[in-house]
């Protein structure tokens, strides 16, 4: 705002409304209420990806900077709430919950280019779109997500997700999502068979989603009444189910109290949706059958590799993941002999790329551990927001990001656990009064009506 | 979080249910205000049905609240959650005394 102005000029309407319906619920606290001071800048900001982490700084951006120019680059018309699309998967939800417009999150003043960055070029500053167009910037904030690869899969095709052969898939898109939880349902009710839920070899945005979809699933299951009838498997490539010691134990004990059998050191390799088989690679010492399975892993040297193929009547695919080839090609990737050769570098806790410091990060496409969710968005926005205004100060770096993530682990259809934790797994509990170690319903209703809220609040550069 | 965070979460939460909020407004003012013009008053003496719906609201609030969020009250686990299920169902039970009992003291007056 700018010093001649009125207390409420730029105060839009919808703006009263939120003001009017919530000041009897939290008048109290107003008294936290901070606003800062635009800065006076002509600089070009351009920001690659309009999900969570391009609107939120976008919206950010044009309330904390007078004078700037904001350009935001994406294709997609309907902007998708991610984190509703397990709901959707297990049936929840209807997927209309999950959508909106592109253009409703963008502020008036943000220019929105519909279209995809095919080439960074950090030496001259500036980005080309697919259609050859150049878009220089002084300010680049990469924001574009990440790439499935689903294509590392052999036989593997979205497009097999939703045909009745048992195929689903969480990730790949929301119409997907829909589909998977047909394609679940349509498990269930045949009576019995064999589940393969599988985990990809490389990060993933939200961790906990194939964990999710395991526990949705049994619900389903346990609920038919044929519980018994019904093979559920978990493949795990690196042996590990959760970051966090604690909730790792918490759901191999409960895989284990659900008669959920886990292959640890098992990579998803293909899949053939016809004959309904899928092939793994399979690490650790071979000491029996598959079937039975006996095997007992080893490490280092001991280990042997070979291949396993399983029959399945439903299979939960989770891709291998990576940054966009846009991103793979340019110089902003991590060098092959770095912490995360296939992502985007950045400092983990700046958020800025060490070699071309007027470039930054947000969200999935950032190598770090972890950090690939709406939660770490959220946090990140905000050191984000700080750090980029300090630069165009000359000031240094204020805000540090300290792996911030959230997953409210959904263990049953109707429960769930409020997971919060920062760098190195330590738990970073937002309310002191949830046990952020028991199942509850408070935070299944937090999952399922609140959150999407919040990440809309996070749209508008608001928390 | 920012004063505007908090509105802005408040009103996206209360987005979906403005139709319902608007509806049990009017479902409340409306007998408030007609007993009032004949002269109601909290005080008053109710009847059958304010005595009893109350509770019953209240009781099948605990059920069915978790239901309404596709759980079940199997899953209300910690006090957190007995908390919040017992207060959302205390004030659904006053919430129904509240148009109960005028009502009841219209009926009242008629008969």
């Amino acid at each position: 705002m700018s010093k001649n102005s009125l207390p409420f000029e730029n105060v839009s309407r919808r703006d009263l409304l939120k003001f009017g319906i919530g000041a009897g619920v939290v008048g109290p606290l107003a008294l936290s209420s901070t606003s800062a001071q635009a800065i006076n800048t002509n600089a070009h900001f351009v920001i690659v990806g309009a999900g969570a982490g391009g609107t939120s700084m976008a919206s950010r951006l044009s309330r904390a900077l007078n004078g700037a120019r904001v350009t935001i680059i994406d294709a997609r018309e309907r902007h998708h709430y991610q984190p509703g699309w397990t709901l959707v998967a297990s049936g929840v939800w209807n997927k209309n919950k999950t959508l909106s417009n592109t253009q409703d999150w963008l502020p008036n003043s943000v220019e929105w280019i519909r279209g995809r960055v095919a080439e960074y070029d950090p030496d001259n500053n500036r980005v080309l779109l697919e259609t050859g167009e150049a878009v220089p910037y002084d300010y680049l904030i990469v924001a574009c997500g990440l790439q499935l690869r689903y294509e590392r899969i052999e036989g593997m095709d979205v497009d097999l997700i939703g045909q009745g052969k048992g195929v689903g898939s969480v990730y790949a898109s929301i119409e997907h999502a829909e589909k998977t939880n047909n394609e679940i349902n349509q498990w269930v009710a045949s009576g019995g068979g064999t589940g393969l839920f599988n985990l990809p070899p490389t990060a993933l945005k939200c961790a906990g989603a194939p964990l999710k979809m395991t526990f949705t699933t049994l619900s389903k299951l346990e609920g038919s009444g044929r519980r018994d009838n019904f093979n559920v498997e978990f493949m795990t490539p690196s042996g590990g189910l959760f970051g966090v010691p604690f909730y790792n134990d918490f759901v191999k004990q409960r895989f284990e109290d659900q008669g959920v059998k886990r292959n640890d050191f098992w990579t998803l390799k293909g899949i053939d949706a016809d004959t309904k088989k899928a092939t793994y690679l399979v690490k650790g010492e071979r000491t029996g059958e598959a079937s039975s399975g006996h095997y007992t892993t080893g490490g280092g040297n001991q280990q042997q590799e070979w291949e396993e193929t399983k029959d399945f009547d439903f299979i939960h695919v989770v891709p291998p993941m990576t940054a966009p080839d846009s991103i793979l090609n340019s110089p902003l990737v991590f060098a092959d002999d770095e912490a995360f050769p296939t992502w985007m570098k950045v400092d983990r806790e700046t958020l800025q790329n060490p070699d071309y410091p007027n470039v930054w990060g947000i969200g999935d496409v950032m190598g770090m551990p972890s950090n690939k969710t709406a939660a770490s968005v959220k946090m990140q926005a905000s050191v984000l927001e700080q750090n980029i205004l300090a630069y165009l100060q000359d000031r240094p770096l204020p805000a540090r990001h300290n792996g911030y993530t959230s997953c409210p682990l959904i263990t049953g259809i109707g429960k769930a656990m409020l997971v919060e934790f920062g760098w190195g797994g330590e738990l970073l509990p937002s309310f002191s009064f949830i046990d952020p170690k028991q199942e509850s319903w408070t935070v299944w209703v937090m999952k399922e009506r609140m959150l999407r809220p919040a990440y809309y609040a996070m749209l508008e550069g608001r928390v | 979080m920012t004063f505007m965070g908090t509105m802005t979460v408040v009103w996206y939460s209360a987005l979906p249910w403005l139709w319902l909020l608007a509806l049990m407004l009017v479902l409340f003012l409306v007998p408030q205000v007609i007993a009032r013009m004949k002269g109601y008053a909290f005080t008053q003496k109710g009847g059958v049905g304010s005595k009893y719906l109350p509770p019953l609201v209240f009781v099948l609030a605990l059920f069915l609240l978790p239901l309404h969020t596709q759980s079940s009250i199997a899953y209300v686990n910690t006090w957190v959650d007995w908390l919040n299920l017992i207060g959302a169902s205390v004030g659904l039970g006053i919430y129904a005394w509240l148009v109960f009992h005028p009502v009841c003291y219209l009926r009242n007056r008629k008969a």
